[in-house]
């Protein structure tokens, strides 16, 4: 599991690359919110992430909270068939925005 | 063709959930189950081993704890079976989340529970036994 983060045109674009499991979940957590600090606006890219479990979704809700809580936005980019399905059964997909692309997403700021 | 099933045994830590897996994509590409199929089965055994992991055995302190899987190769079905010798917990008897829960908007959401949801929807059938004083999660896709 690796995750490298870059600010592109003023939002924070984290890339997670691997599978984000109960074992992986709580080091992605941490990661992740460390590099937020004082951005407002973020796009999670998971075009490379390969499994998601409900953990994994814990994830994304702490992220969520973090940048809901400063009023900022976060976006999702590249969401696998599979990761969007779990989403789905979870009533996950209604709070979030999701783009196919990197560059889509940018466009939703 | 007859049927095949493979057992094996895991500690009970979370190191071993990559390898679980892994053994399940790898048996479920060999007979031409689809991606989704496949993933979908992962990711219910995925949350439920997670559960008799971390429930079962690290929060009871059971250091040395081990359990089983078997994949069981059936000309018109491929089982999953996840057997352990941990507190019995038939995870078919929890309450699942509400549909009031699954539209809360995520600030207000407690965190966990979607587990065994989300193994329950991500199979064709997901059932419990309690065999000679162990567990059995069982976790049945059939062959379309």
């Amino acid at each position: 599991m690796q995750i490298e983060v870059k600010v592109e045109n003023d939002i924070l674009v984290i890339v997670i690359e691997g599978s984000i499991d109960s074992k992986t979940a709580s080091e992605v957590q941490q990661k992740i919110l460390e590099s937020i600090q004082d951005n407002i606006n973020v796009i999670m890219d998971l075009s490379k992430v390969d499994f998601v479990s409900s953990a994994g979704l814990r994830v994304l809700l702490m992220v969520y909270r973090a940048i809901k809580s400063k009023d900022g936005k976060v976006v999702l980019a590249g969401v696998s068939e599979e990761i969007t399905d779990v989403m789905s059964i979870t009533g996950f997909i209604n709070f979030f925005e999701i783009s196919e692309t990197i560059d889509s997403a940018h466009k939703l700021f | 063709m007859g049927s095949q099933i493979h057992t094996y045994t895991f500690n009970a830590s979370l190191e071993v959930l990559e390898e679980i897996r892994n053994l399940i994509s790898q048996k479920g590409n060999e007979h031409g189950y689809s991606k989704k199929e496949i993933y979908n089965l992962t990711l219910a055994v995925d949350e439920i081993a997670t559960n008799i992991i971390n429930h079962g055995y690290i929060e009871k302190g059971i250091k040395k704890g081990t359990f089983n899987m078997l994949i069981e190769l059936h000309e018109k079905q491929l089982i999953v079976r996840l057997v352990d010798g941990a507190v019995p917990y038939n995870p078919i008897d929890q309450n699942l989340p509400s549909e009031e829960l699954l539209n809360t908007p995520l600030e207000d959401r407690p965190i966990g529970g979607l587990g065994i949801m989300i193994a329950k929807q991500s199979v064709d059938e997901f059932k419990y036994e309690f065999i000679e004083g162990k567990n059995n999660n069982i976790f049945v896709v059939n062959k379309k």
